[in-house]
């Protein structure tokens, strides 16, 4: 936009329009062009020269007719209520072939000529690319995240919420208070309140807290929570990570059970047959007990010994069965 | 030495679960069979760890009348290959795993002294736990428990303290009236 001495805006506005890094477009009566600043050029590609005095320039950003047909059915709807529109958002096709998002703001103005429209465009290509970016990563996570809001409200809701807990981001965040379903026992629900209370007044977050939920389903599955505040348009927005880790869990129990019954089943036994032969060390010493006999009670504690080995074996099959990275060498001797 | 089981809750046919040391157990056994005996109780001592044979010559060494006493021995089968039943004195079984051959067992003994004041002593599913899963013996103290109460017979269940894993003694300390640890 050239700064004019005479009947145009003044030097100062006219400096301020041209070095603008925002593109600024001054549009007269069918969308002619009147004036197209430095920032439009660089951000479209398109020159000043070949775009002021035409309308050519908005089916050169808009080739797609169908779009093209798109934009102009939504810039006529909002221009029959009001004589500008704020915050529309378009995507352009830059000389170059690439594609740009354009945040529009418009606003009629009268000059000496008559009424022209101001068309300020920001390009938030980049803020787009970031958000869709974010959106992703949080769609493709396979860990529950949820934004909430002041009061608790889901502002987000990503697909491995919906997969885990069986509730849609549209139940999530719709009436009803999903907390309430997920905690449907007033009980676990009040004390999983006053936990989360009480870790928020000293911390404002809290890490790897375990709730158990129960599903859309009706099953249970334990997820460990993790919160971090972030900011948001009205403040006070929170970030929730839940990880499903319920078969984790199973699996932990199922080991320390795996364990204790072993422990029950191998340790213990051989506390048993240390004891037996004791006592028949004992019996044979006080000679209270006949050659036969002894012979007998050592039967006895060596099919003991001979159980606990056949346990000791079980045991070692288990873990090779759970454990697939034990090398060969391991795995041959392990397996007896 | 004061009683390990009490004569009243015994007299109630009361179930119970008594723990011992493993240098203590066998000790236990046979203070226990000297209490039921002494009270005029038939006992029905279900061994798992010491032939039939052994524990009888010991019972009698402790001055325990061998009338008073009879076996479900697991034992002696496994030394001798061979043994048989001697009806109102013990019954033989091939293995400690068998818990069909062992249920069979348990309910014919019980038949055989019905009218009696009957009590059954296991010793000790600490060794039972050498062939069976806690899951298999759990049932099976379930079945016989079940058992006794119909049958209105007081037990005893013998183990080795801390022997036992927190589930097992939680499920055993609800089939039980009472557990006894006697360190």
């Amino acid at each position: 936009m050239k700064p004019k001495a005479d009947n145009g805006p003044g030097c100062i506005e006219a400096g301020i329009l041209e070095n603008a890094l925002v593109m600024i477009a001054v549009l007269g009566k069918n969308g002619k062009v009147l004036a197209w600043n430095h920032a439009a050029e660089t951000i479209t590609g398109y020159a000043r020269d070949d775009v002021v005095g035409n309308t050519g320039v908005w089916k050169k950003m808009y080739p797609e007719k169908q779009y093209r047909n798109n934009v102009t059915r939504r810039i006529a709807g909002i221009l029959a209520e009001k004589n500008f529109f704020e915050g529309l958002e378009t995507t352009i096709t830059t000389r170059t072939g690439g594609k740009k998002t354009i945040l529009w703001n418009t606003k009629e103005t009268q000059t000496q000529s008559g009424p022209v429209v101001v068309a300020v465009g920001q390009d938030i290509t980049q803020l787009r690319e970031l958000d869709a970016f974010r959106t992703s990563v949080a769609e493709n996570a396979n860990v529950l995240i949820a934004v909430l809001g002041k009061k608790g409200e889901v502002l987000l809701w990503n697909r491995a919420a919906e997969e885990i807990t069986g509730y849609s981001r549209e139940e999530a965040a719709g009436p009803g208070d999903i907390w309430k379903r997920l905690y449907p026992d007033p009980e676990y629900r009040k004390k999983i309140t006053g936990q989360i209370t009480g870790i928020i007044a000293e911390n404002e977050f809290f890490e790897n807290l375990e709730t158990t939920i129960t599903t859309k389903g009706g099953d249970t599955r334990i997820i460990s929570w993790n919160t971090r505040q972030i900011s948001g348009e009205d403040g006070g927005h929170s970030i929730a990570i839940g990880r499903d880790i319920t078969e984790q869990k199973k699996a932990e129990e199922a080991l320390i059970a795996y364990m204790s019954e072993m422990a029950m089943r191998i340790r213990q036994p051989v506390g048993i047959i240390r004891d037996n032969l004791k006592d028949i060390a004992r019996l044979t010493r006080d000679k209270k007990v006949s050659g036969d006999e002894i012979a007998m009670l050592l039967d006895a504690q060596i099919r003991n010994a001979t159980q606990v080995e056949a346990n000791v074996q079980e045991f070692q099959k288990a873990v090779l069965e759970k454990n697939r990275e034990i090398p060969d060498a391991y795995r041959k001797f392990l397996g007896g | 030495m004061p009683k390990i089981v009490s004569p009243d809750e015994l007299a109630k046919k009361e179930i119970f679960l008594v723990l011992a040391t493993p240098a203590t157990i066998r000790q236990r056994n046979i203070d226990l069979i000297k209490e039921i005996s002494g009270l005029g109780y038939h006992t029905i001592v279900i061994t798992t760890n010491f032939p039939y044979a052994i524990l009888s010559k010991l019972y009698a060494e402790q001055g325990i009348d061998p009338a008073k006493v009879s076996f479900i021995d697991t034992v002696t089968r496994n030394s001798l290959g061979s043994a048989e039943n001697i009806p109102g004195v013990v019954r033989f079984i091939n293995n400690p795993a068998n818990l069909t051959d062992m249920g069979i067992a348990v309910t014919e003994v019980l038949k055989e002294h019905s009218g009696q004041k009957v009590c059954i002593l296991y010793d000790s599913i600490s060794t039972m736990l050498i062939y069976l899963s806690s899951p298999n013996i759990s049932k099976f103290i379930h079945f016989v428990t079940n058992k006794l109460r119909l049958m209105d017979i007081s037990g005893i269940f013998l183990a080795v303290e801390k022997g036992l894993d927190p589930m097992l003694m939680t499920q055993l300390t609800t089939f039980v009236d009472s557990v006894i640890d006697t360190g």
